[in-house]
């Protein structure tokens, strides 16, 4: 039986090192700072954060787009970080990336359908007289007419776009999809078709997904379990229901509570946070949360002590007194 | 309850490589003293050309407000004032912040020179007293340390306190009317969280009234009185915001509020809206939702006008007439 963990991060590090001028020494980004997240296959694991958090940056060093700098990327056994030359290929049309904007990934100058047909050439995943059979099944497969294949890009709506991003994607044959903000830049109808259109090609291709976003409403119609990010660290991790419903770090009771509710009259926001989230360059000490936290107990152990993750309730937890939070949560 | 602002029969035209675009066409409401109006839908709905038509912020000779278009402030004809009667309202009676704060504030002048620059421009203030006013501002929108802050360049502010610095230039000379297009979209969720607030907060503490135009229909309950959802350059619906989200009228205010993701909903995907929202250059005859509506039938060829839906409520949609035909 093949082990039920298809994709396994420990304790990956990527640092950045940030100019700053002529006369002061470069600055240190700590973009992803000692983070480790298992996928089980067929799974749909939630990356949520906002900007600085490093869920973007994380997502791009599982497909290797960006080489960490320390720690290990273990996919379906294979320790990826050592892979080289053609095995380095070979895992690649394993893992493919969906990114925001199709727009910025998609060549203004190349129609979709040799855009869509190069996975399939690079991989050679099918004889060339194939080839555009293959596009026009996969155009099919994520809902456009395969006349497409002869349109470009512009001519395409943003939904489209991220049809044809979907795709170009599925054309290499992948086991995991990282999905980064795939459906951020649509329409909240055109949202929920993409949305739609990734949950059954999941069902139909046993598809595993890392879906990265900012937005919790839309992780929760697509994730199973949910790991919430903060400067670089995750701050707490649990089974979608349990985040949505006893969240168990001040963090994530502060990111459902500021989310907009198509309802007036839901009851207020409870919790809203002070102050801009530290940049990652200028961290600070002990809990990285402590100087926006709302919680009633924070201490000087917080500003000293960073807290490791722990199992809280339904969740796993980085926050000294999580065991604490009945009362501010949402 | 007084009228401020009466939009009537605006109709904003764009030339464009595929023919005329009727960006906005035929949208006519009212803002009352104090109010506060979402004008709510998906791109292309036309709801951020309403809003610079009213100060007249239409790039021409591409884009042109239609001859018969109306927009009456305080008993005046915005569309006939001479450029300079629109400068003395723009900024000072109306203002306008938008979406992204980088894009609108002079990155070589400091906060401090932009705000004062505004007082200069509308009132007969002293240097002295222009720059006071601007420290009030800085403080009034929840910045910390004004004193020294008046002195930074918009670079070295956060995209949160930019969006600030936006509120206190559009705020500083008390306007009546506040458009705010989108102003909090570019910002993470717990930053909109603050603007929203300081924005419910600042309209109370200075009773302006407020044109809010978003896309996103949680944003617009928690902060509007009334909504306005546009779709096809026309506004389909409009509603007390309790009542809109209670029972929408409109096929398209109901399909947006089925397909919009809910904390407290469902853990897979909302119901979707088939298709997607056509061109400007080519609405489609009748009613323009009516080839994505799961209601239509032959009377959809023909537009319906905005009928009476309830109190102080109008849809555009012939369903009113027939609620029968609604089971599905």
């Amino acid at each position: 039986m093949s082990d039920p963990t298809l994709l396994r991060v420990e304790n990956l590090v990527k640092h950045f090192s940030v100019d700053r001028g002529m006369f002061r020494r470069p600055a240190t980004l700590r973009a992803v700072d000692g983070v480790s997240i298992a996928v089980g296959r067929g799974e749909t694991v939630g990356l949520v954060g906002e900007s600085g958090s490093g869920k973007s940056t994380l997502g791009r060093c599982i497909v290797r787009l960006i080489e960490p700098d320390s720690g290990r990327i273990i996919f379906d056994g294979i320790d990826v970080l050592g892979l080289r030359g053609r095995a380095l290929r070979a895992f690649r049309r394993r893992i493919q990336i969906v990114f925001q904007d199709p727009y910025g990934s998609l060549n203004p100058r190349m129609r979709i359908g040799p855009a869509v047909r190069e996975p399939i050439e690079i991989h050679r995943l099918a004889p060339r007289a194939a080839a555009d059979e293959r596009v026009a099944q996969l155009l099919q497969e994520v809902g456009l007419d395969p006349s497409y294949a002869r349109r470009y890009p512009h001519e395409l709506s943003g939904g489209q776009r991220q049809r044809v991003g979907i795709a170009r994607a599925l054309a290499a044959e992948p086991e995991l999809l990282v999905l980064d903000e795939p459906v951020s830049a649509l329409d909240v109808s055109v949202q929920a078709q993409v949305l739609h259109l990734l949950r059954s090609l999941q069902e139909r291709r046993g598809l595993t997904y890392l879906f990265i976003a900012h937005d919790l409403a839309v992780v929760r119609q697509m994730a199973a379990r949910v790991v919430v990010m903060y400067l670089g660290k995750i701050v707490e991790e649990a089974p979608a229901r349990a985040i949505y419903t006893d969240p168990r770090h001040p963090y994530t009771s502060s990111l459902l509570s500021a989310v907009p509710r198509p309802d007036p009259t839901a009851p207020g926001r409870r919790i809203v946070l002070t102050g801009d989230p530290p940049s990652p360059v200028t961290r600070p000490s002990g809990c990285v949360f402590h100087p926006r936290c709302p919680h009633p107990l924070k201490d000087d152990r917080c500003r000293t002590e960073v807290p490791a993750l722990r199992k809280v309730g339904g969740s796993q937890t980085a926050c000294h007194y999580a065991a604490e939070m009945d009362g501010i949560g949402v | 309850m007084t009228m401020l602002l009466a939009v009537r029969d605006l109709t904003t035209t764009f030339e464009t490589a595929d023919g005329v675009a009727r960006a906005v066409d035929g949208v006519s409401f009212d803002l009352a003293e104090g109010e506060t109006l979402a004008l709510v839908g998906e791109s292309g709905s036309g709801k951020t050309v309403t809003a610079l038509s009213i100060l007249r912020l239409i790039p021409e000779p591409a884009g042109r407000i239609a001859p018969g278009s109306r927009i009456e402030f305080a008993g005046r004809d915005l569309l006939s004032l001479s450029p300079r009667e629109l400068r003395e309202v723009r900024g000072a009676e109306i203002a306008m912040i938008f979406q992204e704060p980088m894009t609108s504030l002079n990155p070589v002048l400091t906060v401090g020179t932009q705000i004062a620059e505004t007082v200069l421009a509308h009132e007969a203030a002293s240097k002295r007293e222009a720059r006071e006013r601007a420290l009030d501002m800085l403080r009034l929108v929840g910045i910390a340390d004004a004193e020294s802050r008046l002195k930074s360049y918009p670079h070295e502010l956060s995209g949160g306190m930019r969006q600030r610095v936006m509120i206190a230039i559009a705020l500083v000379c008390r306007p009546r009317i506040l458009i705010a297009d989108e102003p909090t979209t570019a910002l993470d969720v717990t930053i909109q969280a603050q603007i929203l607030d300081l924005l419910t907060d600042l309209k109370r503490r200075l009773g302006m009234a407020m044109i809010l135009i978003t896309h996103n229909l949680g944003i617009a309950a928690g902060i509007a009185d009334r909504v306005a959802v546009m779709y096809g350059g026309r506004i389909v619906e409009v509603a007390p915001t309790v009542d809109l989200y209670r029972e929408p009228a409109h096929p398209y205010t109901d399909g947006l509020l089925r397909a919009a993701p809910r904390l407290d909903g469902p853990d897979r995907p909302t119901p979707s809206i088939p298709g997607s929202v056509p061109p400007a250059t080519d609405w489609p005859s009748g009613c323009r939702f009516h080839p994505r509506c799961q209601y239509a039938w032959e009377r959809c060829q023909s537009e319906p006008p905005l009928l009476e839906a309830g109190p102080a409520r109008t849809a555009r949609c012939w369903l009113v007439d027939e609620p029968a035909r609604r089971k599905p």
